[in-house]
């Protein structure tokens, strides 16, 4: 796998393939990958997420690439679902996002 | 990078409308997993924009530990019944909630999980109340203030504890009441302001061997025992002989003392066994003392409060010579004079905040305020300040008064409300950059003092009411760039319309004047939301400022005067009566 990217894998077992750049938008994400040891998530580069659902780890991705690009203007508002509030709220949560 | 951003947006967007709340809660029946805090932040949200209907509650009820519903008066028997099947509530607040009786108690008895109750002014509670209450048997902290509970419900509280707070104020609380509670030797906070306790009731105080904080206000008591352990003692409106008299060697080292309204047979024999060691927080105010001497010893004071005693010039030496620790000091409403200013001046090296509000002071006591290097906060509202003085004999050679205020380094709240400043001895107050909140509330001021707020750089709050103020002056207004507030209530010219103008010119500003409120229930109407209440929660309350339009007053000529002059003229024409040197100040470009 290349060295700028990281594989996030859903409870489901769907792997997402995303910037490290963006996953650093996570604190826990970017915790787990600055932090010094030898954690298996960094010398993979892949981290897995038991509790998430696919759907609401593609969201989080998605916010991810907005955040990077859009967070800091006001031209663009992040969507989101009134049906996944709660449970990207708590994925959000985790994530420290 | 913002923290907790996608969570924000998630809370925000779960709160939005009841439709979004109707999406997901169809997807689940509880939060078992949501995190308090999380559950929490989402709860309050949506009780402020009142999206909570009884029903909802379930869904929180594995994870919400605190309920906040003070004054809500639909809380009935349904919502209480959903809150009885919260889990882990620790603490519900229901004070002021006039759909709580008797019987709505019911769903919260045996909750082990509460520890703090507060019920105050439910005026339906009596004393069947307590006895759904008296279930609750983990109670710490218990609110029944103004309910209508009697001394017989007060008797059955003593099976109660665990209590370690209880606020029975405005409650008929008896001696032989008092006498059945002394079992609950946890309790550090006791309210008994307006009960039927006498001087011997007091005596048994001393049974509570860990009470800190005492409120006998407007009660029989005289004279109150030794109470070791008290730090706060409220004895307002009391008729007070003697303060700790009585047996031990170890008397409390309060710190807190309030005798708002107290009278004394005679006050050195009244405080003569108080430790005053320790003693920083003093109120006076309204009490009858006509002899001050015995403040010379409490030198911790830090809050001083004599206003509307009897304070003159003569008393104030005590003061003086006690103040140096002083941060707060309040002389509103007394007689003192500038000489008093005279004689604290250099005396008050700590001095936060001074009200002067409604004494004697006129502008010759500015310049000693220059000598109390820390004030932060003055208030000169209702005084005789006029803003400028007259050198002798001429009546026509004004002297600006206010400038000396900018050798006031830590100046930062300022208040000439209800004063006779006029807009020409106003503008040298352009000078005090440090500025943060400045109130004004005069018919002297006009449109050119909106230049002089301009030139405020930090200015926050900005209060300017009851002036004759112009919809053309409100738009020409360059507000300074940190302007949270401005308050316009009472400018009568100022119509609906200049209002919108300058809310959509500087939506970052919240302005409240009348037609603000007019506003807002349009824009509701507008946007047809009958469903919901009206979000008035922008909105500052008007409290009793009823507006009247004055433009009665007024012929119809000088009405068309008043509202076409443009402001600049007006300015020009002011300018030429400022002094030299202040001239200068103002030769910024005009926008």
């Amino acid at each position: 796998m290349e060295e700028d990217t990281v594989k996030l894998i859903s409870a489901e077992g769907f792997e997402f393939v995303i910037d490290k750049k963006a996953a650093m938008v996570s604190q826990t994400i970017r915790n787990m990958f600055t932090s010094p040891g030898n954690f298996s998530e960094t010398r993979l580069g892949e981290v897995t997420f038991p509790e998430i659902s696919t759907p609401i780890l593609e969201k989080i991705c998605q916010y991810f690439y907005w955040h990077l690009q859009f967070a800091s203007g006001k031209e663009s508002e992040f969507h989101i679902e009134p049906e996944i509030t709660l449970e990207l709220m708590m994925a959000a949560n985790y994530l420290h996002t | 990078m913002e923290e907790g951003g996608l969570v924000r947006r998630c809370i925000e967007a779960a709160a939005e409308s009841a439709k979004s709340v109707e999406k997901w809660r169809r997807q689940r029946r509880t939060l078992e997993r949501l995190p308090t805090q999380l559950a929490d932040a989402l709860f309050r949200l949506l009780h402020h924009r009142r999206l909570l209907y009884p029903s909802l509650l379930e869904i929180f009820q594995y994870c919400l530990e605190e309920v906040d519903f003070h004054g809500e008066n639909c809380i009935d028997a349904e919502w209480m019944a959903y809150l009885g099947g919260f889990r882990y509530l620790r603490a519900l607040n229901l004070a002021g909630c006039r759909g709580i009786n008797n019987s709505v108690l019911w769903s919260i008895t045996g909750m082990v999980s509460l520890k703090d109750l507060d019920i105050s002014r439910c005026s339906k509670i009596t004393d069947a109340g307590i006895e759904h209450i008296l279930s609750i048997s983990n109670l710490e902290r218990l609110c029944i203030s103004e309910t209508r509970v009697t001394s017989k419900g007060i008797i059955r509280l003593s099976s109660l504890v665990n209590l370690r707070s209880l606020d029975l104020g405005g409650l008929p609380v008896t001696d032989q009441a008092i006498d059945s509670l002394k079992v609950l030797v946890q309790l550090e906070y006791l309210d008994l302001w307006g009960s039927e306790i006498t001087n011997e009731g007091s005596l048994l105080f001393t049974r509570f061997p860990r009470l800190a904080h005492l409120n006998i206000a407007w009660t029989e008591v005289n004279c109150l025992p030794n109470l070791p352990s008290l730090i706060h003692l409220n004895m307002s409106n009391c008729s007070i002989h003697s303060i700790f008299q009585g047996h031990g060697p170890v008397k409390p080292s309060l710190s807190e003392l309030l005798v708002h309204g107290a009278t004394f047979a005679d006050v050195d024999q009244a405080f003569s066994y108080l430790n005053i060691d320790h003693l920083s927080v003093l109120d006076l105010s309204s009490s009858a003392i006509s002899d001050f001497n015995f403040l010379v010893r409490m030198r911790s004071l830090e809050r001083l409060d004599l206003s509307s005693s009897l304070m003159t010039d003569y008393l104030i030496t005590p003061v003086a010579s006690t103040a140096f620790k002083l941060r707060d000091l309040n002389l509103s409403n007394t007689k003192i004079t500038t000489q008093s200013m005279c004689i604290l001046a250099g005396k008050v090296p700590n001095l936060e905040k001074l009200s002067l509000s409604e004494s004697m002071i006129d502008d010759t006591s500015l310049q000693y305020l220059t000598l109390m290097p820390s004030l932060r906060t003055i208030d000169l509202s209702k005084t005789g300040i006029q803003g400028c003085t007259y050198a002798e004999g001429d009546r026509l050679a004004k002297i600006w008064s206010l400038p000396v205020l900018q050798n006031l380094d830590s100046l930062e709240i300022l208040n000439l409300e209800g004063t006779r400043v006029r807009d020409d001895s106003l503008h040298p107050l352009g000078l005090l950059k440090g500025l943060k909140h400045l109130y004004l509330k005069s018919d002297f001021l006009s449109d050119v003092s909106f230049h002089t707020m301009s030139s405020l750089p930090d200015l926050r709050v900005l209060g300017f009411q009851g002036a004759v103020l112009t919809n053309n002056g409100l738009l020409s207004f360059r507000p300074p760039e940190r302007l949270q507030v401005l308050d316009l209530r009472g400018c009568w010219l100022l119509s609906k319309d200049g209002i919108s103008s300058f809310c959509g010119a500087f939506p970052q500003i919240k302005v409240k004047h009348e037609s603000v409120q007019m506003l807002h229930l349009d824009q509701s109407q507008k946007l047809g939301s009958s469903k919901l209440k009206p979000d008035l929660t922008q909105c500052e309350p008007l409290g009793g400022h009823h507006f009247t339009d004055e433009r009665i007053k007024y012929s119809r000529e000088e009405l068309m005067e008043l509202t076409s002059s443009p402001p600049s003229d007006v300015l020009a024409g002011s300018l030429s009566l400022l002094p030299v040197a202040l001239k200068k100040a103002d030769d910024r470009p005009e926008a």
